[in-house]
């Protein structure tokens, strides 16, 4: 919650410009939300870096200091290079205190399950994320899910987890958090059967124009 | 050999590869991931090559998902055949792999066999690529 950071709003735009801002270790970014048009500013990578890895992670709520205003903002979505990693742009959300925001909270497995001890199943783990609605202030770093006491083909959904004081769950109640799973038979097994497959495969798919001709053909 | 089972057309262009993966370019599954680093065509083949390599390497472990399916057909005419006379028939199938694709997903196995059974399957592809994992992924 002490956290602040400092922020210059940003003048120049496009691809060019944000180009020349990465390469000084800075990064393009815009903080919106509560109503108001949107802010173009620029961070330094340092501190989003620090935001990220402090404990809760992209849920930390920070204060952004730019124009001698200071606001409470939270990161919403991030963009980042797929291949290298780099952070391209940001996108902060500014929040007040005493209004329920929803955002996305991880699940913390806890303890080893039977059915991996001892039954020969593994963790299959379906659903990292769940979404939640509370005030800024109960966002909680994690969820904890207890696994220990799954048998194998035994499963969590969220409806089975209780949640903190002051949160409730968005995501779908249904949705499998855990599945002990059994690993797929030997490949050996499957070997001569998927050879008999490619023999009888098809060369060439069907064409679904073709079939459509075919059909008006029928019909007149 | 994985292929479409319908298509709405016999051949396609050869098309570009330009830019880098905007979607399937992060883990959605596992917790492992192999991630290309370069752009190609990943033939049916190399990509089942390297599922087979990941698979055995698993033994009776863990979860794979294979991201990449190839979609595309590309022709190729009979040899010794003069130019001209149309477009060849279609020869083999190919994924369009831009840098940051993940191609195959793993789970439920230590991280070691899953970084072992990637480093197996990668021998396996026409391209750089590297290991990703959810606890190890650090922005730059």
């Amino acid at each position: 919650m002490g956290l602040t950071i400092k922020a210059e709003k940003r003048e120049a735009f496009g691809k060019n410009a944000s180009r020349r801002l990465r390469k000084q270790g800075l990064v393009p970014a815009i903080l919106y939300g509560e109503g108001r048009v949107g802010v173009p500013l620029i961070l330094g990578k340092k501190d989003v870096f620090m935001i990220l890895k402090s404990e809760s992670g992209e849920n930390t709520i920070f204060k952004v200091a730019f124009d001698s205003k200071t606001q409470d903002a939270m990161i919403k979505e991030l963009q980042t290079d797929s291949s290298t990693d780099e952070i391209l742009h940001v996108d902060l959300i500014q929040i007040s205190m005493d209004k329920a925001i929803r955002v996305e909270v991880p699940f913390l497995l806890q303890g080893e399950p039977i059915g991996v001890k001892t039954e020969g199943g593994f963790v299959d783990f379906m659903t990292r994320e769940v979404e939640i609605e509370c005030l800024p202030r109960d966002i909680p770093e994690q969820i904890k899910v207890d696994i220990s006491q799954l048998h194998l083909h035994q499963f969590l959904k969220i409806a089975d987890i209780r949640p903190p004081e002051g949160v409730k769950f968005i995501s779908d109640p249904a949705a499998v958090i855990v599945l002990i799973s059994v690993p797929h038979a030997e490949e050996v097994a499957a070997k001569p059967a998927e050879e008999a497959e490619v023999v009888a495969e098809p060369k060439e798919p069907e064409v679904i124009k073709k079939e459509r001709a075919e059909e008006q053909k029928e019909e007149e | 050999m994985l292929m479409p089972k319908k298509v709405k057309y016999r051949k396609s262009q050869r098309g570009r590869m330009r830019g880098k993966a905007s979607r399937g370019a992060s883990l959605s599954f596992g917790e492992y991931g192999l991630q290309a680093l370069e752009p190609c065509w990943l033939t049916a083949r190399q990509l089942e090559a390297g599922r087979i390599t990941i698979t055995r390497h698993m033994k009776r472990r863990g979860k794979l998902w294979v991201r990449a399916f190839p979609w595309k057909p590309v022709t190729k005419k009979p040899t010794e055949v003069r130019m001209g006379k149309g477009k060849g028939d279609p020869e083999f199938w190919v994924d369009v792999i831009r840098p940051g694709r993940v191609i195959y997903e793993l789970e439920g196995v230590p991280e070691g066999v899953a970084k072992e059974a990637m480093r197996l399957a990668a021998h396996k592809l026409p391209i750089k690529t590297r290991f990703i994992s959810r606890e190890g992924r650090e922005l730059r």
